[in-house]
């Protein structure tokens, strides 16, 4: 390993936050919904029922009421999904305290977690359903799978910087072993995503998560018909999420239509909701 | 008045003025160097606004100076020898801790801690500039009454410099730049040292010896990278694959050129969707990466086999040649090769390919890159042009069929605030001109661009352009244009000469579905202008209207799951998505012209790229600046020209700062009331002065091709030229008389260059590259050695009637007022255009002479 690589493993691991702040008491049941009316009930449920931080479940449970205000997230299970996923184990020590803030973080290795609200809003656009074989490329944080994991049990996961597999694969086990059963139906491995996953294809729905200038081939060829991938375009910071839809014609041939996550709609790419102890008390600007 | 204490005498002589010399061009090889390391590590943008910035260090050493007057007057000349000692080993020493705090752009308003980190670098890069200010600013205070000389060996050893530096670029990879700035000061402390003793000379040589062994070993020896490189540049991805290898490395003034091969690569910048389907699946290892500064990469590819050919039709660049088959092509930008492969593999019947950065051209010459490449430039269908295409087409009687203008500069364009002031020349409306120019009769213009924006500003900037172009060109120039467009990846415009058959049009339209891509405009496309009804308002309220979004939710089918809501209302019912419909309803207007046009309606400005105003950068109007402050995440892409508006209001604050105290406290030294004459004097030169050299730079880019060349050729010559001015000023006696003439020339001078300079540098650009340099120096020459007296003529009065507080303040004020002008250049330029620099410098000079001659008057 030369040195610069590993001055930044150490970095890294030192950064990461201890994995301890969850402790499972009840086991993973696909039936169980945390209530999503009341801020106090949720976080007793999830302390009870997940034995997560109440603190994180606050904020989580604010972030939450914002998705719904912007509409970044609308079914139920959708909704159960973010829920569930403590973002906070996914993120970086030194970015714990703004683990469901709006804005993309730092992960290391020139890698981000996304921000929550195109986390859910690109995971509600391909909607997965039970039993559904949904491709992740670029695994990254492994936040994104996490929350996957709690919509379908067939999650298939591609990474293709090796440090980082290994380390988002610690982070998995640690979970596991605390409970989270739910991450077993992950499947990963250390490879270049452009290629697809020939062995598991076809997918129903595939989630894009790294930029590149054009659509993958090989992806569209392992698309199912009529399913659905999200991809972002463009550098860091000035990222918009295209929504690819393959369709087959009557005589038989693909074509693709093009659009965005936001339906065509033009909106406000940033949520201007201001919260405050769950409840939303205006925008930024008043 | 009172006289001044008599200050410790100078060792004069030769060798104080090389010092003087040296370690004012040492002070400049430094600002490149640094400029440098932040192009590799991080961001060029954040280079340009530490080191004008740290520039700071010369107002700061006025002040420091000013304070310390009567202390200065018994240990002037150890304060100078410990400054000028310190230079060396502070640049080092920096640099190297600077190096532990690296910032990232991209996290700028979510991480608190990053605008720490930019701080820091700021603080740190200050203390060589202020140790190395200080020396000068003591030296200058201590041989006041040969400010001249002085101030001749200063501008002399700066632009001396400026060359020198240009030299060691091509020598001096970036992580080893600061070689240059350090053997310049070690040589300027051992001339200094050498007017004292032997003994001395020996400890200066032996310091500096340590302080560069320092530098070339202890990042290796602490494990502390020589350059902290982002890990979201390009390069550091490319690194990250796991069979990434480097094949290729060039330095030159012309940046960082590296390839990397690695089978984790894939190009197909714009590729249809529909390739998935329709082309066999390509051989890995096709591909090999250029990065230049760390930013990339351009994809290289090797020739395909016929059984894959069909994988350029895919492509956008290959428009034109569904029209015109075996063409005979020119290239505009070579880059990585793509357009003239594709141009190639469509039967072209010649190539020719130009290439302002002759590094690229030599790195696809060189036998480590021949399988990479396929040796195309071998191909004997393909000619070259060492130089820049706009330039060779505005000059050659050659004419063609095609002429390809695609994704060239990919950064530029696709990168949030990449190159936000970088002037993009190959764009403007004049440029476009030229390739029109150049095509033969029925020949046809391709231009391509990246289309990611959301909402879209540059495309439509470029659509605006191409319009007002080939409205230039006469005829019935909207049945010559054709556009297409690809939803957050490409567009392609199309002009061709004499315009489209319908045959023409028939067979772009079936291209066009083939693709999948839209048709945005072409000759009688149906437009409904209900489509686009309220288009432009729900734009201006994407960004400005407060509140949460309130249309962003999917509606309508009540067929789906949950709760009742579907993700996708229109499927099925497909439509244009706003910014196609946008695109539609801006060439609409384009082509009717008056009331139609929507450009002045948009959101941001999209107004055409000229000459005078060649920038892909500055779309939020002036009037909408204050309205970003709390939204500035929706407009990351244009953090570049954000930038220039907070470094130019920092540059103005800390100015001020520096300007005022020295007028409120300082005892008895305070600067009494009735000096406003003498402030506005040196700093409408200082402002003046730094307007002119900043502005030409940008002006000379066009006829030289690249910045940096530019920048070292403007500053030497202006440099070495007002140095003259400085040092012919101290000759004849009646300079101070003359003064308000040579000034009023100066102004006169700029104005005529603001009106001549079009015409001339589009002349020049046809000459040899030397040529074109001498003719760069010939046309500084004469207004910069005019530049060269008012400053030194004006100081020399102060210093002659005995204003010794004055003397330090006026230096103060002028290097304040530089850097504000600095900071000022690029917002002028992008905004009102290159012509309004020079003539805010034309006015600066004029102001100075109304201020002369009140000082004139008060004495």
């Amino acid at each position: 390993m030369d040195r610069r690589s590993f001055l930044a493993l150490s970095i890294a691991a030192a950064a990461w936050p201890e994995l301890s702040k969850a402790n499972v008491p009840v086991p993973y049941d696909w039936t169980a919904n945390p209530p999503m009316d009341d801020r106090t009930k949720f976080i007793d449920w999830m302390v009870t029922n997940r034995g997560e931080d109440p603190d994180f479940l606050g904020q989580r449970y604010d972030r939450f009421l914002s998705l719904i205000a912007n509409k970044d997230i609308w079914n139920d299970r959708n909704k159960r999904a973010y829920l569930m996923t403590p973002r906070e184990e996914f993120v970086t020590a030194a970015n714990l305290s703004r683990a469901y803030q709006v804005h993309f973080l730092d992960i290391g290795f020139g890698v981000t977690i996304t921000g929550p609200h195109s986390v859910a809003r690109m995971t509600n656009t391909i909607d997965p359903q039970m039993g559904e074989r949904v491709l992740e490329v670029g695994t990254g944080s492994g936040y994104q799978s996490a929350y996957l994991s709690n919509l379908t049990d067939q999650v298939f996961s591609i990474e293709i910087v090796q440090k980082l597999y290994e380390r988002t694969g610690g982070i998995y086990e640690a979970l596991i072993a605390k409970g989270y059963s739910e991450y077993s139906a992950i499947t990963r491995k250390n490879d270049d995503g452009y290629y697809g996953w020939e062995e598991h294809a076809p997918f129903d729905k595939i989630i894009v998560t790294c930029g590149i200038d054009h659509v993958p081939p090989p992806l569209l060829q392992q698309l199912k018909p009529d399913g659905v991938m999200v991809i972002p375009v463009g550098p860091p910071g000035a990222q918009h999420v295209l929504k690819v839809v393959k369709q087959e014609g009557a005589d038989g041939k693909f074509t693709v239509a093009r659009s965005d996550i936001y339906h065509g709609s033009i909106v406000n790419f940033v949520p201007f909701t201001k919260l405050e102890r769950g409840k939303i008390v205006g925008t930024h600007s008043n | 008045m009172t006289k001044p204490a008599v200050a410790e005498p100078l060792p004069y002589g030769l060798r104080l003025y090389g010092a003087v010399g040296t370690l004012a061009g040492a002070v400049i090889a430094l600002q490149i160097a640094v400029m440098r390391v932040f192009a590799v590590g991080s961001w060029s943008h954040f280079g340009s606004l530490v080191v004008s910035l740290a520039m700071l260090g010369f107002g700061m050493a006025s002040v420091l100076i000013f304070l310390l007057k009567g202390w200065l007057d018994r240990h002037g000349i150890d304060c100078a020898s410990v400054a000028l000692a310190l230079f060396g080993p502070l640049a080092v020493g920096t640099n190297l801790v600077a190096q532990l705090v690296p910032f990232n752009a991209i996290f700028l308003i979510s991480d608190p801690m990053q605008k720490w980190r930019l701080l820091a670098n700021f603080l740190l890069y200050l203390l060589p500039f202020l140790s190395g200010a200080f020396f000068l600013g003591i030296v200058f205070r201590q041989g006041k009454e040969h400010f001249n000389r002085l101030y001749f060996a200063d501008l002399m050893g700066s632009g001396l410099a400026g060359l020198a530096i240009l030299g060691a670029l091509y020598v001096l990879p970036p992580e080893k730049l600061l070689v240059a700035p350090l053997v310049l000061w070690a040589v300027a402390l051992v001339l200094w040292m050498g007017a004292a003793q032997v003994r001395k000379v020996s400890a200066a040589l032996v310091g500096a010896g340590l302080v560069l062994a320092g530098y070339l070993m202890l990042p290796a020896a602490l494990g502390v990278p020589d350059i902290a490189v982002s890990p979201y540049k390009g390069v550091s991805y490319a690194r990250n694959f796991p069979d990434a290898k480097r094949l290729y490395r060039s330095i030159s003034p012309f940046g960082d050129l590296q390839v990397y091969s690695s089978s984790y690569m894939h190009f197909a910048p714009g590729l249809s969707d529909n390739a998935a389907f329709n082309v066999p699946e390509l051989p890995a290892n096709t591909y090999v990466g250029m990065f230049i500064d760390g930013e990339g990469p351009s994809g290289i590819m090797r020739p395909l086999p016929p059984e894959d050919a069909a994988y350029y039709q895919y492509l956008p660049m290959y428009y034109p040649y569904v029209v015109k088959p075996q063409a005979k092509v020119f290239v505009v930008q070579f880059g990585g090769g793509l357009s003239a492969m594709t141009a190639l593999n469509a039967g072209a019947s010649s190539v020719t390919i130009a290439e302002g950065n002759p590094e690229v051209l030599r790195a696809f010459r060189s036998p480590e890159l021949a399988e990479a490449t396929g040796n195309i430039l071998a191909d004997p269908r393909v000619k070259e042009v060492g130089y820049d295409g706009r330039l060779y087409l505005a000059h050659t009687d050659e004419r063609y069929d095609v002429i390809d203008l695609s994704l060239a500069d990919s950064v530029g364009l696709s990168n949030p605030g990449g190159f936000a002031i970088a002037e993009k020349y190959a764009y403007t409306q004049q440029a476009l001109q030229s390739y029109i120019n150049g095509l033969a009769e029925g020949g046809v213009l391709s231009v391509t661009l990246w289309n990611k924006e959301e909402p879209p500003k540059s495309v439509l900037r470029f659509y605006a352009t191409m319009a007002k172009a080939a409205q230039a060109a006469g005829g019935d120039w909207a049945k010559s244009l054709f556009v297409s467009e690809s939803y957050l990846s490409t567009t392609t415009v199309l002009y061709k000469k004499g315009g489209f058959t319908d045959a023409d049009l028939a067979a772009l339209r079936q291209h066009t579905a083939d693709l999948s891509f839209d048709e945005v405009y072409s000759p009688g496309i149906p437009f409904d202008p209900a489509s686009a009804k309220g288009i432009l308002e729900q734009y201006q309220a994407s960004i400005f209207a407060d509140g949460p979004a309130t249309d962003a939710a999917p509606t309508g089918d009540a067929t789906t799951s949950g709760d009742g809501i579907s993700d996708a209302p229109t499927e099925g019912t497909q439509t244009a998505v706003p910014s196609t419909t946008l695109a539609r309803l801006v060439w609409q207007g384009l082509v009717q012209g008056g009331s139609a046009d929507v450009t002045p309606r948009y959101v941001f400005d999209i107004q055409p790229l000229t000459d005078d105003r060649p920038y892909f950068a500055g779309y939020i109007r002036p009037a909408d600046l204050l309205r970003t402050l709390d939204r500035l995440d929706t407009l990351q892409d244009d953090w570049g020209y954000l930038l220039l508006w907070a470094t130019f209001a920092v540059a103005c604050l800390a100015a001020a700062a520096l300007i005022l105290p020295p007028m409120m406290f300082g005892g008895r030294n305070r600067i009494g009331g009735g000096k406003l004459a003498i402030i506005l004097y040196f700093g409408c030169l200082g402002l003046g002065y730094i307007t002119v050299e900043v502005g030409l730079i940008n002006w000379f880019t066009r006829a030289l091709t690249n910045p940096t060349i530019a920048a070292s050729i403007v500053l030497s010559g202006m440099l070495v030229f007002s140095g003259l001015g400085s040092w012919v000023a101290e000759k004849i006696k009646s300079a101070d008389r003359m003064l308000p003439v040579l000034i009023a020339a100066v102004a006169f001078s700029l104005g005529a260059m603001t009106l001549a300079l079009p015409a001339v540098l589009e002349t020049i650009g046809a000459l040899p590259y030397l040529g074109r340099i001498v003719s760069c120096l010939a046309l500084v020459a004469p207004v910069a050695f005019l530049m060269g007296f008012p400053m030194a003529t004006a100081m020399n009065g102060l210093a002659a009637r005995g204003r010794d507080q004055m003397f330090v303040w006026a230096w103060g004020i002028n290097g304040s007022f530089s850097v504000i002008g600095a900071a000022a250049v690029p917002l002028i330029a992008v905004s009102f255009g290159l012509g309004a620099v020079l003539e805010v410098a034309a006015v600066a000079y004029a102001l100075a002479i109304l201020a002369f001659l009140s000082m004139r008057q008060a004495r």
